[in-house]
């Protein structure tokens, strides 16, 4: 065994990307520019970020959707080339990533259609992991029978049933509104607690979002899209909407957060005045 | 008359306006008697004794056989060549030329040329029934392919599934809307292509009985025949929306009823 990779196993790090760089064009902006950093098994890292700022193209090179144009990702040592069976997505548009010719069951049953399992055991297991993201009798309904946080439910649910490694949240909740978006939150601070294995990371462009959810915060500015700061945010666990929101530390992590991304965009500014 | 009052009315204004025409056809046809242009019920009263005989009826087993062979080719064909030309951007740059002659060619006039190919038999019609069928069904299996949305195709690729299982288990699910609006164009086509290849070159089926009686100078039997392929037509089409309403539940609740 090589010895980065006897460290990397030692210190627990499931996901490393090394040095990615992104351009869409030849002679294009860089969408990504020298992006490096690690997660570390079992953490929730949150990826923050205005707008444009190469989130979801990382998203998208993470879980091998899409090719960098410098730099590897790693999935435990692994370069990642193609979609890997351990890293499982939900995007932020549910109404559109759900398979609306199935129904809510048979969208979860999906990802275990190779399982070694019988159909009765393949159905048991997806109706559990329903059960688990709260959702109860919606089995056959079909999808867009569900409001748009229930939907959202389903896809964490299918997501899940796998047991992925990791998972990836592209703005999951930005399309639900301010009530639903806190109640999955919760949910998903949840799953996340009773899964110590499952590895999250979750972008988003919630500034408030990724301080209340993650252990870690990686904040990105646009162009060209890069990491400027990764915040350790150090909040107790089990975490509250009201209390954890309401402490000192949660308002010192957002405004570490907001000064990093603030501070960039006034050095962009005085960039181009010159 | 309120509103909803006129609304409920309208089927029963429809079946008043067919009963007039109906009317008018038979007082015209009483007004000038002659054997050239039949009374309504005249051709209603011998329908009533030819269509249940034997000799009528397997003329309608005949055509249906036809129709039904050549649909299910055709739309096999188009069906899974949309789904192959729909997920290849090169393949469809390099067939897009000859599908797109093929699609304007007029079913019709390859009957005379297939009549010489296959002779008179069975696989002449069966073949200018395919022909008609494929390319409507074909183009759009390949539009409906095309629309796939990219979060389905992304979860998709999330999900590990390989070309030909995401053209059943994906692609094929996701363009049923389209590929049943295409059948349904297929359909009205192949009931065209059916009677015009019984015209020209059969020994029986309901197209080759009008244009026998026509011979005979039967215009009852004429008219009967012309009648029944209308109901025909209609009986099917009828069938075809209970079907797609069936498949399609899950579309047309997703879209609301609006979306019909």
């Amino acid at each position: 065994m090589p010895r980065a990779v006897e460290q990397e196993a030692h210190a627990g790090v499931v996901l490393r990307v090394d040095s990615l760089s992104k351009r869409y064009a030849e002679n294009g902006p860089p969408a990504l520019s020298d992006v490096a950093f690690e997660v570390r098994r079992g953490e929730l890292l949150a990826v923050v970020g205005p707008s444009g700022c190469g989130k979801t193209t990382l998203l998208r090179i993470v879980c091998g959707l899409t090719s960098a144009s410098a730099g590897t990702v790693f999935l435990d040592a692994r370069p990642v080339l193609r979609p890997p069976r351990e890293i499982a997505v939900v995007f932020q548009d549910y109404s559109r990533s759900l398979f609306p010719w199935l129904n809510v069951v048979r969208n979860v049953m999906f990802p275990l259609r190779r399982a070694q399992a019988s159909r009765a055991e393949r159905l048991a297991t997806a109706e559990a992991a329903l059960e688990e993201l709260g959702l109860r009798g919606v089995a056959r309904k079909y999808p867009w029978q569900l409001s748009g946080g229930m939907q959202q439910r389903v896809a964490i649910a299918r997501a899940l049933v796998s047991r992925p490694e990791i998972l990836l949240l592209d703005e999951p909740f930005a399309s639900v509104d301010a009530l639903t978006r806190a109640e999955l939150q919760d949910v998903l601070l949840r799953v996340h607690g009773e899964h110590r294995r499952v590895t999250i990371v979750h972008v988003t462009h919630d500034i408030d979002e990724a301080a209340y959810l993650a252990d870690r915060v990686l904040v990105m500015t646009p162009a060209p899209g890069r990491v400027v700061r990764l915040v350790d945010v150090e909040l107790p666990r089990p975490r509250a909407q009201t209390a954890t929101r309401s402490s000192d530390r949660f308002l010192a992590v957002r405004n570490e957060i907001q000064e990093a991304i603030t501070e960039q965009q006034a050095l962009q500014r005085g960039g181009e005045r010159q | 008359m309120t509103a909803s009052a006129a609304r409920a009315a309208r089927p029963l204004l429809g079946a008043a306006v067919f009963l007039a025409v109906l009317g008018l056809w038979q007082a015209e046809a009483r007004r000038h008697p002659s054997y050239l242009f039949p009374a309504a019920s005249a051709v209603l009263e011998r329908a009533s004794h030819v269509w249940p005989t034997s000799e009528f009826l397997s003329d309608v087993v005949s055509s249906l056989e036809r129709l039904g062979a050549g649909y299910v080719i055709g739309a096999g064909v188009g069906v899974a060549l949309g789904l192959v030309l729909g997920s290849s951007l090169g393949l469809r740059r390099l067939l897009e030329p000859l599908t797109e002659l093929l699609r304007a060619t007029p079913a019709i006039s390859i009957v005379p040329a297939a009549i010489v190919l296959f002779g008179l038999g069975e696989a002449m019609h069966v073949a200018v029934i395919a022909f008609a069928v494929c390319f409507p069904v074909l183009v759009n299996t390949v539009e409906g392919v095309r629309a796939v949305s990219p979060e389905v195709r992304d979860t998709a690729a999330m999900l590990q599934v390989g070309p030909v299982e995401r053209a059943v288990r994906i692609h094929l699910p996701a363009a049923l809307p389209q590929i049943f609006a295409g059948l349904r164009i297929a359909l009205s086509a192949a009931v065209i292509l059916l009677v015009i290849s019984e015209f020209v070159g059969a020994g029986d089926g309901v197209g080759h009985y009008i244009t026998f009686q026509q011979s005979q100078f039967n215009t009852e039997e004429v008219y009967g025949g012309i009648l029944f392929l209308g109901l025909l037509g209609y009986v099917l089409n009828r069938l075809f929306l209970v079907v797609e309403r069936r498949v399609l539940a899950w579309h047309y609740g997703a879209v609301g009823e609006s979306g019909r």
